[in-house]
């Protein structure tokens, strides 16, 4: 009875408005929105466990963490600050090549997380040539 | 054919150093407009010392871009958070950094040091 009423509990808010996303090449964008997006984005795609309790809750925690984190869906907010944006893109470097992201827990259900060796290296050379030092 | 799809049809056809560079450049661009814009805005200071920030409560007012000042008087480097400000620097010790604010609606704005979670947080307050 308890589960059944959990059902009717959601957590969290929807996602702020879009408010200038990130602009990459074709290339690394589909890597981006494959592997990152579900939880570092305002689109989220929920997969059907997201719908129950209290797994959805756990989910929501997460996004909510991530979007905290690093949101692509408000890159502008990053880049009216350019410092802010390069050390974004400095620790997306620095996360991927260090095999943190995606987290373990989430490539074991997400095979689209699981990044090949050749869409790694994009994504690092993307981080490194995009977060070039901005001017003094 | 649509002006963006041709846009996109040269962009997967330039080569790939080509497209870092124009990126690059594009970025480095939009960095200086940014800064300009921002440079001639109120200037507002906020110091890291003793594990504490000061004040850990700063006015500012409202709807107007603003400069923060922010120095590490501390001994280990701190970062400089917040979520809600969509800002995350880091600052070395004995070094100050300028964060760069967009006009703030009126409202209160977490920030913590990212590095150090015993140091307590602080707020923006725009009114």
């Amino acid at each position: 009875m308890l589960l059944l009423g959990a059902q009717f509990v959601r957590l969290g808010a929807p996602p702020p408005e879009a408010a200038g996303e990130l602009v990459a090449a074709p290339s690394v964008d589909a890597v981006l929105r494959s592997a990152c997006f579900d939880c570092h984005s305002n689109h989220t795609r929920w997969p059907w466990y997201g719908y129950v309790a209290p797994f959805a809750w756990l989910l929501e925690h997460d996004v909510s963490a991530g979007r905290a984190r690093l949101n692509f869906s408000q890159w502008d907010a990053y880049a009216s600050d350019p410092e802010t944006a390069h050390h974004k893109l400095e620790e997306i470097r620095a996360a991927v090549a260090g095999g943190q992201m995606a987290p373990w827990y989430y490539r074991l259900l997400h095979a689209d997380a699981r990044l090949t060796a050749t869409q790694r290296d994009l994504l690092i050379d993307w981080a490194r040539s995009a977060g070039s030092p901005p001017p003094s | 054919m649509t002006n963006s799809t041709l846009a996109t049809g040269w962009w997967m056809c330039a080569t790939r150093n080509r497209r870092r560079r124009i990126g690059a450049a594009c970025a480095a661009m939009l960095a200086s407009a940014v800064v300009a814009a921002a440079s001639d805005a109120p200037v507002f200071e906020l110091t890291l010392a003793n594990g504490r920030f000061e004040p850990s409560q700063l006015t500012v007012p409202a709807d107007t871009a603003l400069q923060l000042r922010v120095t590490n008087n501390d001994t280990a480097a701190i970062e400089f958070e917040s979520f809600e400000l969509h800002r995350e620097r880091v600052v070395q010790p004995g070094e100050t950094i300028t964060v760069y604010l967009p006009a703030l609606k009126a409202g209160a704005y977490p920030f913590f040091d990212d590095f150090h979670s015993d140091t307590p947080p602080g707020s923006i307050v725009s009114k």
